[in-house]
């Protein structure tokens, strides 16, 4: 048994199936892991990959040959929050590439529902995003969001706003994983990774502001109807942990 | 005499009636979205429109919900009435002419504001705008009109607008309006003519189904106009909707479903949206609600519109003239389901797609999945529930390659009693009162209401 531990990047993942396929071990021998917590097997060898810009368009040329449809799961489910999403992804690119655009289908095979499950809940997580991203202004006018999300969502945000904010500076700032996509008007949208501090003194909020966050406030308070009161319903629809960067939550929490 | 008293009493009206000046935008919103709140409308779908170069917005046909209140409701558009000042007395409405209420009323301007900051920071979808009616319905239709052309215009918003025509307008004021929207409604709000008369006695069933009429010709005649030409405006493009209030008026549930079948059908409509009424007028009219305004009912309703919608049921399959009401505890489709046992249990891996959606259990979803799935593999219990199919209920109605997963009695009363135990009754406030939970439907009676606390310290204290 082979373990190829690899970075948890799209990148990474992709070089790590190109290299466990490419050493011809048998797709039996080889088991792929994301680096940092994992436990060690015995009789095993444990192999590290290098992230390779030239690997990864290998594998992804050969996912889109396959079917458009087959690439966007694999990269979907490959920015999921599990731990063990990188095996589970090879597995399903070696069933893929033997079954063809006919894998979508075969929703009663684990291998493919698992995947699925992987890049369906990633959807979900992304779109919750699109709904609860706030943003705020800065004095430069640029619109600033702090999101917490467990998944990978930044890049399937990302064109959503580029889309609605064309003539918007903006910038969604994911501090989990480090990573923020900027947007200036109308150009494309960029991925950066880097570290904002929040303490940060570019960061005021401009003189309007304030006004706004107040007045959405106000607006979410009377909007509900106290007859109907149904604390348990609202969270069903808006669980508490993507409540943290929402202004309207503010004095509930604390 | 008589004559004075009733001369100053009108003068009073025309005073309170006047909207007040110099109120802050603070107290307009509170004011107007407080008034807005009662109208349930909010969804944002029905549309895909990419954003444009120098506008603002886009939209998505799934709609998106920014947040969701205490109630449990999404909170999508800016929800707003144009003006609280409103010259009918309909007995249910907040707004009526007769209620004393703090009165406001933006200008154009201001909720082109505020649409514009509130989408900006993706607080919103975009804006549903409603209104009292000022002056006379052309006036108030006309400011409407007004706002929204200044919104698209002159601030290039693109994103989703929801605005109400208002009954009694002229028909060109609508139709110009209905180019600038994207979804327009007009409430029933009643569901029979007769209810309508005895509470909202400025409002008549015609004066409500000819604006509805005139949006569903607009909507055909504009889908026409844009076959051959790609790039002639919308109108109305994500359909009309209404809304029905319930338990105002003593409709049953057959008679509410019955008109919403006919509205879809008739009308085209997209939604009927189904509200609880809740009690914000005393009036000798209006029902009294002790336990809150009928949740479940509401909720029953929307379940069976749901059926109507996507799964090809039929009003008249669900109830009838003589059971016009939903069970409080069977779900409209388990109802149905356990009332045609003739037809189950059906095979999943052959049964067809019409067939699997009347399985309780079995969602549009789970059962495009199945179709999808079954072309390669036969399908067992397990690969059902990992396909998202709810076996708690479906397991009475259904067989994997001939065999039910457990030996089940097809028998009406056996499952029935199942599927009541196996129910979440904790939503909808089942869970506060004993009586219902602890109620068993086909094995004991025991309707009676186990006295309660109180009525046992009273007879303790000798007062009962």
């Amino acid at each position: 048994m082979r373990v190829y531990v690899c970075e948890d990047s799209f990148e990474g993942l992709m070089t790590a199936v190109y290299s466990a396929w490419a050493d011809k071990l048998g797709h039996k021998n080889v088991r792929l892991e994301l680096e940092g917590e994992y436990n060690l097997q015995l009789f095993a060898e444990y192999v590290s990959v290098k992230p390779d810009k030239e690997k990864t368009e290998k594998v992804i040329r050969k996912l889109l040959n396959i079917s458009e449809e087959v690439f966007t799961c694999v990269y979907r489910a490959a920015m999921s929050k599990e731990k063990e999403k990188a095996d589970k992804i090879y597995h399903f690119i070696v069933l893929a590439v033997y079954a063809g655009p006919e894998i979508m289908k075969q929703l009663g095979n684990p291998v493919v529902m698992d995947v699925f499950e992987l890049a369906r809940k990633v959807m979900n997580e992304a779109h919750r995003f699109l709904q609860f991203v706030r943003f705020e202004e800065l004095e430069n006018k640029i619109l600033f969001s702090k999101i917490a999300p467990k998944s990978y969502v930044l890049t399937l945000i990302a064109p959503h706003f580029e889309d609605r904010l064309m003539g918007e500076n903006w910038i969604i700032y994911d501090e989990v994983h480090k990573m923020a996509a900027v947007h200036v008007k109308n150009a494309q949208w960029a991925l950066v990774d880097t570290e904002i501090s929040m303490g940060d003194s570019a960061k005021k909020e401009s003189a309007e502001n304030r006004k706004y966050e107040e007045l959405w406030k106000l607006f979410f308070h009377t909007i509900g109807i106290e007859a109907r009161k149904n604390p348990k319903c609202q969270q069903n629809f808006l669980p508490l942990w993507y409540r943290k960067n929402m202004l309207e939550f503010d004095q509930q929490e604390k | 005499m008589c004559y004075d008293i009733k001369r100053t009493c009108i003068r009073s009206m025309v005073i309170k009636m006047q909207i007040e000046q110099n109120l802050t935008i603070q107290q307009k919103l509170q004011i107007l979205s407080d008034a807005a709140k009662y109208d349930v409308a909010c969804t944002s779908s029905g549309i895909d429109r990419r954003g444009k170069a120098g506008s603002i917005g886009n939209t998505l046909a799934c709609g998106i919900c920014h947040s969701f209140a205490l109630d449990g409701r999404c909170v999508s558009l800016l929800k707003i009435l144009f003006t609280n000042e409103c010259v009918f007395d309909c007995k249910y409405c907040i707004n009526r002419i007769s209620n004393d209420v703090k009165r406001a009323a933006f200008t154009p301007e201001e909720v082109c504001t505020l649409t514009i900051e509130f989408y900006r920071r993706n607080y919103i979808e975009g804006l549903f705008l409603s209104s009292g009616i000022l002056k006379n319905p052309n006036y108030t239709m006309d400011l409407l009109y007004q706002t929204l052309y200044k919104l698209r215009k002159e601030y290039y918003f693109v994103g989703y607008i929801h605005v109400k025509a208002i009954p009694g307008a002229d028909e060109e004021l609508i139709r110009k309006t209905g180019f600038l929207a994207d979804r327009m409604s007009v409430n029933l709000e009643l569901p029979t003519g007769d209810g309508l008369r005895a509470l909202a006695p400025h409002k008549t069933r015609k004066t409500i189904l000819k604006p509805m009429k005139q949006i569903q010709t607009g909507i055909l005649e504009n889908k026409n106009e844009l076959m051959p030409y790609n790039h002639a405006p919308k109108f109305v493009p994500a359909g009309q909707s209404t809304q029905v209030i319930v338990g105002a008026t003593p409709e049953n549930d057959y008679q509410i479903m019955s008109v919403a079948e006919a509205l879809y059908k008739n009308y085209a409509l997209k939604r009927v949206f189904y509200s609880a009424y809740v009690a914000v007028n005393t009036d000798s009219m209006l029902p009294s609600l002790p336990d809150g305004p009928p949740l479940l009912r509401e909720h029953r309703l929307y379940q069976a519109d749901w059926l109507l919608r996507y799964y090809g049921f039929e009003a008249a399959e669900l109830l009838s003239p003589e059971r016009p009401n939903f069970n409080v505890l069977l779900d409209p489709k388990c109802e149905w389901a356990v009332r045609h046992l003739e037809i189950f249990p059906v095979e999943v891996n052959r049964a067809d797609y019409q067939t699997l959606l009347r399985v309780p259990g079995i969602g549009v979803k789970s059962a495009q999945r199945i179709v999808r799935a079954r072309k390669s593999a036969k399908l067992d219990f397990s690969d059902l529930k990992r396909l998202g199919v709810v076996l708690k209920r479906a397991v009475y109605f259904i067989t994997c390659m001939g065999r039910m997963q457990y030996p089940i009695r097809i028998e009406e009363n056996f499952i029935t009693h199942n599927l009541i135990h196996s129910d979440r009754k904790q939503l909808y406030g089942l869970q506060e009162r004993e009586s219902f939970t602890q109620m068993s439907l086909f094995d004991d009676f025991h309707l009676t209401v186990p006295p309660l606390v109180e009525d046992k310290k009273l007879s303790a204290l000798g007062e009962l």
